[in-house]
């Protein structure tokens, strides 16, 4: 399958790994994928940009590496105030980086194969001889109920949207 | 939003565990920093131990590795 990935399509995909090492993440899971796609210069990150959905906002989104500060803030626990001390006293991203180092290798998750596999069926489907980034976004947009679908909605993308600009676009 | 968490004893486990596991994590981690840090200031694993808790041998083998 990735011998047909078009150039911005394998930036993806080292990105996403790029990604999930700095979040601290032990898999590449498809939230890894979206922020990665977001970031690239291909299809994706274009119809991304356009609709405002950056790959800060993602970021902001995914939320630090794995510490749930909403659940903390319930019971009184102020994360950014912790953050800003750690920061303090081990030097900044302190407490992003004593999060579970990620392994050597990471290996990507059901959900982000899947993506891949759909990204896959879409150029298929679409006539396209090669898959770049803008068939793995319309993967994504194909999987509602998953992780990035869901990080997509939060981040206000409209599916409907991305999709019209996706499929408008000239074939890779 | 509306607040659907309302503290670690909370009556749905779905939420009071999830808070036990956010602090879990977070706690995880100050330990991995202090504990460094007090490696870095020079204190022995028995020190480290003994204000933890904990055993010297387990602080030990917890930590080496990620701590000169």
């Amino acid at each position: 399958m990735f011998e047909r990935f078009t150039a911005d399509a394998r930036t993806t995909v080292t990105e996403a790994q790029a990604r999930a090492r700095d979040l601290g993440a032990d898999r590449i899971d498809g939230t890894h994928l979206l922020l990665a796609l977001s970031a690239g210069g291909g299809p994706a990150g274009a119809a991304l940009a356009a609709a405002g959905i950056t790959p800060d906002r993602l970021t902001a989104l995914i939320g630090s590496s794995g510490l749930d500060a909403e659940a903390l803030a319930a019971i009184g626990i102020d994360l950014d105030a912790v953050r800003a001390g750690a920061d303090h006293t081990f030097g900044a991203g302190a407490l992003d980086r004593a999060g579970r180092r990620s392994p050597r290798h990471l290996t990507f998750d059901r959900e982000a194969k899947k993506t891949l596999e759909v990204g896959l069926r879409e150029a298929v489907r679409l006539g396209d001889r090669s898959i770049d980034s803008g068939h793995l976004l319309l993967a994504v947009l194909r999987l509602p109920g998953s992780a990035a679908h869901a990080l997509l909605l939060r981040a206000g993308g409209d599916p409907e949207r991305l999709r019209t600009a996706l499929e408008s676009r000239p074939a890779a | 939003m509306t607040d659907p968490l309302h503290d670690a004893t909370a009556t749905d486990p779905a939420t009071g565990l999830r808070a036990v596991r956010a602090l879990r994590e977070l706690a995880d981690r100050l330990e991995r920093l202090q504990v460094g840090r007090a490696r870095e200031l020079g204190w022995s694993w028995q020190e480290i131990a003994d204000a933890l808790g904990t055993s010297r041998q387990a602080s030990h083998q917890k930590h080496r590795g990620t701590t000169r």
